[in-house]
């Protein structure tokens, strides 16, 4: 025994666990965590605390925040509680955020696998298919697909992913052709690995951070996606969500700046709280960080 | 003493881009019909500049890269004809190390399951005999059991070489490909990894085919020498007999050229034989001899036909004037 | 005698996450013109921090010079001004490095790059910086020089790249030239044809050449003096057959010892154990002792000095102790 080593004892734990001791001292990320909790939560059981019907017309249009106690975060153009609509909206939209996110990532990271590692012709093949849907207009594509299957949350959802996938594709494909050359591909294969173990257990994980990255992003995107989706009327007109609320006063904004500021502030603290997370799982995921 | 390795007529092509949207694709030979074959308990050293084709030959040879045509006789199977499966089963007995000891170890991975992670893909034991194996491994290449629980970036490069060493060693493997086992680690660590090759090898009974640029590391570890140029065997020869006399002019100018400690510039010495240029490019290999246009012993037969490799003396050598160097 | 250029006592710190650290402890080298100086030793230990400090290219922050002097023909180099320094680098002081690639910017032509580096020193006409370029392509072994003057760096292989670097290196003729590891990169039919052409460029220039590499074997075939490093301190200086053939410092015998060399086949490989310790982690003591089997108590407490106690200059207590 020759060589030192740079630390002298590891204990030994799951992998999980550490790496929630690693995330467990990432400030930015439980800013993160705890914000998303507060949207969640309020999102969740606010209806415990402060009952209303996010479109029953309870009183008169416009008026702004903090003037009656009743409805303190006012009311919009048709005189609907807006603190209703805060409440109630934000499940949907988060659902819908999240579900497109997932199917988007799904497709894409499956995709983007096959086409990076095996190259050739399934690799021209799967890219086509991805440009294809990358030339398609996103929002005109999403809106056919919704106007063909009745609005409803799931097809909102699926609308959004399948035409979000083509970049996570794109980026995954990227990440494979660049670590399948390296050393420890060639060893995984020498020790007689076979390609599927080798693209999800070996590839994938080392080419995760920057589709944790853009998952992230993702969210953001689908949530505001939902809301543009909304504004032009294809939401599911049942469903209260923050981005119908967008939609429905963003004409009346010089008027009044409430019904819209209220909605856009969760979306955007939402994409925030949910990056934040992003970041800080992708270093508690990385060895290479952890004695830092 | 029995051969473990015969290699035939390897030959491996790889497709460059089309010139123009319909031309015909270009092939580019990196390896062409290589010969040679390795005893039981030997290593057989493959020495050549950067793109002679060294590591692809051994790489085609353990099917990592796929060959064009010939044969790889492994204990008598040609591996080449194989099918996946099969193939699959034969990777316990080759394994191999890399040069680079930075990306050949997955970086996401504790290095006891990358020790462990042959055993578990070929199903070998129970899991405390894995455990158990690895930790014997861990002993056998000079690393702690206190170290098996971290992750590489935690090693040093002559440790992570161990670990990479330990890997292929996992299967009990009967050849070992070490692709520059040593060129990427500092000449103090250099020394610890070799020795523990030569160890491994006598206690082992392992035999390594041993690539490397290095004449000096060739000379420590092999007991035999082949000696590529361009995608082919020039020079093929017991250790001795390439080091003491070699037969081929770009093998003398390989000697001449790699520094040495006999050299003295006190000395005011003049190196005995130099060559000028860089090889041709294997995408249009001259019609002659791939060496003439850098020999100084060339003729006019030497741009026209190309040598085969013949046995002469102790071993086999491509030249159409081969014999001792000018004095 | 005073030397071409002289380093005393340089002192170098960097500021890391660990704090700061001292990157050279007290180095002093010279070299004199048409003298080879070989600078060897592992990765780490500061032959490059020496060779960036002389050009004036030690990165500050987070590095900075803490002490010491570099003269060149008696002109102090620490601490000139910015100016100066630029008016030295490339005329009076010219450096080669190890990836002749990335040093060379990959969208001029290579003859514009050494034309504009003449041009930057010497008032000639860019017409007649290009043809001195192609003359200085033809000094350095390059085949028809007028048309390869036109190529962009990726259309050359390694070694005409590093021709082009040593090209533009001596278009001034400096007094001093640094080399960086010049060969690293290349197959050694082309190292050798690079180590005979910075030879014949020193018979015609008398340029002095810092050889800096952690190859035994091209110390052997190039240097004239050797200077052997460890840990930011040099610890053991002389001519290059004595270190060669009589290494006193424990480091410079396992070095010597530990590499498979041709010319010197005949030896087992002597291992030297352990790994150079982080700088951040260096002791009171002598930074080799705890790789070395000689170390006693005194070496854990006090750094050695470079002296001659026995055949020539080391810094070991044991060397001066004559227990080896």
């Amino acid at each position: 025994m020759t060589d030192q080593t740079t630390q002298s004892s590891y204990k030994a734990e799951s992998p999980a666990l550490e790496a929630w001791r690693m995330f467990r001292r990432n400030i930015p990320a439980l800013v993160g965590v705890a914000l998303l909790a507060v949207i969640v939560g309020a999102t969740l059981y606010g209806t415990f605390f402060y009952a209303g019907d996010p479109f029953e017309v309870v009183w008169a249009p416009h008026e702004p925040p903090g003037v009656t106690p009743d409805f303190p975060l006012g009311t919009d153009y048709l005189g609907r509680n807006l603190m209703a609509g805060m409440l109630t909206g934000g499940g949907p939209t988060l659902t819908v955020g999240a579900a497109a996110a997932a199917i988007t990532m799904v497709i894409g990271i499956t995709l983007g696998a096959l086409a990076g590692y095996y190259g050739g012709w399934v690799d021209n093949l799967l890219m086509r298919i991805t440009e294809f849907f990358q030339v398609l207009p996103a929002l005109l594509f999403a809106m056919v697909l919704v106007t063909l299957f009745s609005p409803s949350l799931w097809t909102i959802a699926i609308a959004i992913g399948v035409v979000s996938w083509p970049q996570t594709a794109r980026l995954t494909r990227a990440e494979f052709l660049k670590i399948k050359e390296l050393e420890y591909v060639t060893a995984a294969r020498a020790i007689g690995a076979r390609n599927k173990r080798i693209i999800w257990r070996v590839i994938l994980p080392n080419a995760m951070p920057p589709l944790i990255v853009s998952a992230t992003l993702t969210i953001g995107v689908a949530i505001l996606f939902e809301a543009g989706l909304s504004f032009l009327g294809l939401g599911d007109p049942n469903v209260m969500s923050w981005g119908l609320m967008i939609g429905a006063n963003r004409e009346y904004i010089l008027d009044a700046w409430w019904p819209v500021t209220f909605p856009g502030l969760a979306i955007f603290f939402t994409v925030f709280a949910v990056s934040l997370i992003g970041d800080g799982l992708n270093d508690a995921f990385n060895p290479k960080l952890r004695e830092r | 003493m029995s051969t473990l390795l015969d290699v035939r007529d390897l030959t491996v092509r790889f497709a460059m881009p089309r010139k123009g949207l319909f031309g015909p694709r270009p092939w580019l030979e990196a390896v062409r019909k290589v010969s040679f074959s390795l005893e039981k308990g030997h290593a057989l050293g493959i020495v050549g500049e950067s793109g002679s084709g060294k590591t692809t030959t051994a790489m085609a040879a353990i099917r990592l890269t796929e060959a064009a045509g010939g044969q790889v006789l492994f204990e008598g199977d040609d591996l080449l004809s194989l099918s996946d499966e099969q193939m699959r089963a034969h990777r316990r007995d080759v394994q191999l190390i890399f040069q680079d000891p930075y990306s050949s170890l997955n970086p996401r991975a504790r290095v006891a399951d990358i020790v462990r992670e042959p055993l578990d893909l070929m199903d070998i034991g129970t899991p405390d005999d894995r455990r158990a194996r690895v930790e014997e491994l861990f002993k056998l290449v000079g690393l702690r059991p206190d170290q098996l629980n971290l992750f590489p970036h935690q090693f040093s490069g002559g440790q992570r070489q161990r670990i990479s060493i330990a890997r292929a060693l996992t299967t009990n493997p009967k050849l070992l490909v070490c692709d520059e086992p040593v060129s990427a680690l500092d000449v103090a660590i250099q020394a610890q990894i070799l020795n523990l090759l030569a160890k491994l090898k006598s206690e082992l009974g392992l035999s390594y085919l041993f690539i490397s640029h290095d004449l000096g590391v060739v000379r420590h570890v092999c007991d035999d020498v082949a000696v590529m140029y361009l995608g082919q065997i020039v020079e093929h020869a017991s250790r001795t007999a390439l080091f003491e006399s070699p037969q081929h002019p770009y093998t003398q100018a390989l000697l001449s050229a790699a520094p040495s400690l006999a050299r003295r510039k006190s000395k005011g010495y003049v190196r005995p034989l130099k060559i000028s240029g860089d090889p041709p490019s294997p995408i249009n290999p001259p019609p002659g001899c791939a060496f003439a246009e850098r020999c100084p012993r060339a003729r006019d037969i030497c741009r026209k036909t190309p040598p085969v490799l013949e046995d002469r003396g102790p071993g086999r050598v491509a030249c159409h004037v081969p014999g001792p160097a000018d004095a | 005698m005073s030397a071409l250029l002289a380093i005393e006592d340089l002192r170098v710190t960097f500021n890391t996450r660990y704090g700061q650290v001292t990157a050279l402890d007290g180095v002093s080298l010279h070299v004199n013109a048409g003298e080879t100086l070989g600078v060897v030793g592992e990765s780490g230990c500061g032959k490059s921090i020496t060779a960036l400090a002389t050009m004036g290219l030690i990165p500050m922050p987070p590095g900075r010079i803490a002490g010491g002097s570099i003269r060149l023909e008696g002109e102090e180099l620490v601490g000139a001004a910015p100016a100066r320094m630029r008016g030295l680098r490339g005329a009076d002081i010219a450096m080669i490095f190890q990836e002749p690639m990335t040093s060379l910017n990959p969208v001029f032509t290579v003859g514009a790059q050494i034309a504009e580096a003449i041009m930057l020193h010497q008032k000639v006409s860019p017409d007649q910086a290009f043809k001195d370029a192609i003359a200085l392509l033809d000094r350095v072994g390059i085949p028809s020089p007028d048309a390869r003057a036109r190529d962009y760096p990726h259309q050359l292989s390694g070694g005409m790249r590093q021709r082009v670097m040593i090209a533009m290196a001596v278009s001034c003729r400096p007094k001093v030239l640094i080399a960086d590891e010049p060969t690293t990169a290349l197959d050694v039919t082309v190292q050798a044809q690079i180590f005979d052409l910075l030879n014949e460029i020193q018979r015609d220039f008398g340029a002095a050449i810092i050889l800096i590499t952690h190859d035994m074997g091209a110390i052997s075939e190039m240097a004239d003096r050797v200077a052997v490093m460890y840990a930011g301190r040099v610890i053991e200086e002389a001519q290059a057959d004595d270190v060669l053939d009589f290494p006193q410092h424990p480091y410079a015998r396992g070095l010597i010892d530990c590499i498979p060399a041709l010319g010197r086949e005949d030896h087992a490989l002597r291992e030297i154990p352990g790994v150079v310790p982080p700088l951040h982690l260096l002791g009171a003591g002598c930074a080799f002792a705890d790789r070395c089997e000689h170390t006693n108590a005194r070496c854990k407490t006090e750094k050695p000095l470079l002296a001659a106690h026995g055949h020539h200059p080391a810094a070991c207590h044991a060397v001066e102790e004559g227990r080896i």
